[in-house]
């Protein structure tokens, strides 16, 4: 087999020039730009949480509860005396776990799933997009609650129930691509050549089917970390005495009129986390789609 | 178009019928029963004769294709069961609450399009200025504020800052029209605030798409005012992205009217759903889930008929 050849024929997606321009479109992009700002800071918070925070996040001082910001507690301090800002810190940790590997999990099954379906097509096909359609019946957010509440709350059902009730975005996405893609004359220069279907669908058709992929992950992930936060926030995700920005907001929501900072501050991390990944999704679209550069942001 | 339409009304039942199996197996793959899970939550039940009594009252004891069976049958003819908390009839619980969902409902409606639609459009005619930028920005700042946060921010800046509406709770229409609408507006708004940045980005790139063919640029070389390109000849096909945008929506507005009847303590229908999450009621929450998947499929039935109306491709198709 004259493999040499069909490598010049064949696109693998690998290439090196390509990466670089998504890199460039994505810091010239002021939006993205942004959004990579804020996703490093976050990421930062959550790996030095230790060394950031001012406090341990478990010190109780029973003596000085709900105090409005202090030089010594920035943000305060919640409803047994702990130091709030360094909860918030300490919440970036577990938001940011769920978010990753839930989307993670979604996504490597969703894509699986949609590029079995749109390169094999029939009963796979078929059984596969029912499926999907089915769960689009049901709002992700109503059925994460029930799921939770029926598994238990705890970080490992959360991320199950999330992945779970999310695959299906991909999976639609993933098939699309693929069956725009496998009618391109390079499939049929694969098929030529002999390739195995295995090959052609993780060697040629994935890589080149992969970019709404990777912007959906962006934009996902800070959807998972908000339907986290609004499970824990409803008492069925994750549990005391770990810190999480959806529980400070749960409790701070119930003094808001004394320290209104305490479910605000947690609430506005929660807002950046969702607004960085969107940013940068929206980016990442525009630098990887050619047919959209140049033309300003379209949608 | 009979033929297009005959064909979406079987696939919806189709969906329909696989969505009620997933409901309803959704109780049954707990650990032990639905009766037992009630029991853990509830001590006075917690009694193996009452469980019992439980069980045949529900018709747990028989085939689970007939019990499947009965439930669906049960649920057409608005035997919906009773809320194993308050021992309420499922049915007449949803009834009484139906009036404040809708309420909530139409008042998305009117700020998602009135914000939605003109800033769109407005941004799409502005292309590549400072508005546009700051247009398109405030529409994804909208589309990531998280629900819940945005009610606190609110209900702190308005109820106790400014004492201008009231934080919660609800008074019908009827008994005071004024309170009615206060109270409702925080809420209305905080659900319309996503979609609001959703419409604005699709009207404007779609608006945009449509704006750069060619029977646009025949429409204004044979001298049509501006108005009438938009109008008689843009605003149509234009619409079409919109209105998918629209009926996928639909599934966030709901989860999001959840959270804002839980958040601003609305006695409707997505509070009656979380309090049944959270009391795991599995009577109330099959129901729940049921009406809500049955509304998205009549959604999306409406968005194809739209489409069938908006685009005479898919009539032929």
């Amino acid at each position: 087999m004259n493999t040499k050849n069909t490598a010049l024929l064949i696109p693998s997606g690998k290439s090196r020039s390509r990466r670089k321009n998504v890199v460039f479109a994505i810091l010239a992009h002021k939006m993205a730009l942004v959004g990579v700002v804020i996703i490093v800071s976050l990421i930062c918070m959550a790996v030095f949480a230790p060394f950031l925070a001012p406090h341990d996040p478990n010190d109780q001082d029973l003596y000085r509860v709900l105090e409005g910001p202090t030089w010594e507690h920035l943000l305060g301090t919640d409803d047994v005396g702990r130091d709030l800002l360094s909860r918030v810190i300490f919440g970036a940790r577990i938001s940011l776990i769920i978010g990753i590997v839930s989307t993670f999990l979604s996504a490597l099954m969703g894509s699986l799933l949609g590029l079995i379906a749109g390169y094999k097509g029939g009963v796979a096909d078929m059984v596969i997009m029912r499926i999907t359609d089915t769960f689009m019946c049901l709002p992700v957010m109503v059925m994460l609650l029930v799921i939770v509440a029926v598994l238990g709350p705890g970080v490992e059902n959360i991320i199950i129930a999330i992945s779970v009730l999310t695959w299906t975005t991909f999976a639609r996405i993933m098939r699309g691509q693929v069956l725009y893609v496998r009618e391109l004359p390079y499939i049929e220069a694969a098929h030529a050549d002999g390739a195995s279907e295995l090959r052609i669908m993780f060697k040629n058709i994935l890589p080149n089917a992969i970019s709404p992929i990777i912007v959906a992950i962006s934009i996902m992930l800070g959807r998972h970390i908000m339907l986290e936060s609004i499970a824990t926030f409803l008492g069925l995700g994750v549990q005391p005495p770990t810190p999480t920005w959806g529980k400070a907001l749960r409790v701070g929501y119930s003094y808001l009129e004394i320290v209104p900072l305490y479910s605000i501050a947690p609430g506005l991390m929660i807002t950046l986390a969702v607004l960085g990944f969107n940013f940068l999704g929206d980016g990442l679209r525009d630098a990887l789609d050619p047919r959209l550069r140049g033309e300003g942001r379209k949608i | 178009m009979k033929r297009y339409l005959a064909k979406r009304l079987l696939y919806a039942l189709l969906i329909l019928f696989l969505v009620s199996i997933l409901i309803f197996s959704i109780a049954r793959l707990l650990p032990g029963d639905p009766i037992q899970a009630a029991a853990m939550m509830n001590m006075d039940l917690a009694n193996e004769e009452i469980m019992d009594d439980l069980r045949s009252q529900f018709g747990l004891d028989r085939p689970v294709v007939l019990q499947y069976g009965v439930w669906v049958k049960d649920f057409f003819v608005g035997e919906w069961g009773t809320s194993f908390g308050s021992g309420e009839p499922v049915f007449e619980m949803f009834l009484r609450r139906l009036p404040v969902t809708l309420e909530l409902f139409a008042g998305y409606v009117f700020w998602s399009f009135l914000i939605g639609f003109p800033l769109g459009v407005i941004s799409a005619f502005k292309r590549n200025t400072v508005l546009d930028a700051a247009i398109t920005s405030t529409a994804i700042v909208g589309i990531s504020v998280p629900v819940i946060w945005e009610a606190i921010v609110l209900i702190y800046l308005f109820s106790v800052h400014f004492q201008i509406f009231p934080p919660s709770g609800y008074v019908p229409f009827s008994e005071n029209s004024m309170e009615n609408v206060l109270c409702m507006i925080m809420p209305t708004f905080v659900l319309g605030t996503h979609s609001a940045g959703m419409y604005m980005r699709y009207v404007r790139s779609s608006l945009l798409e449509v704006l750069g063919q060619d029977y646009i640029r025949t429409a204004r070389a044979k001298g049509l005012k501006e108005m009438a390109v938009i109008m008689r000849h843009a605003a149509k096909p234009a619409m079409i992205p919109v209105v998918t945008v629209i009926g996928i929506d639909w599934g966030y507005v709901i989860s999001g009217s959840f959270l804002v009847e839980y958040m601003f303590a609305l006695p409707g229908f997505g509070r009656m759903g979380i309090d049944a999450i959270a009391a795991r009621d599995y009577p109330v929450i099959q129901a729940t889930l049921l009406i809500v998947a049955l509304f998205i499929l009549m959604v999306n039935l409406a968005v194809d008929l739209l489409y069938g109306y908006l685009d005479p491709r898919v009539r032929v198709k």
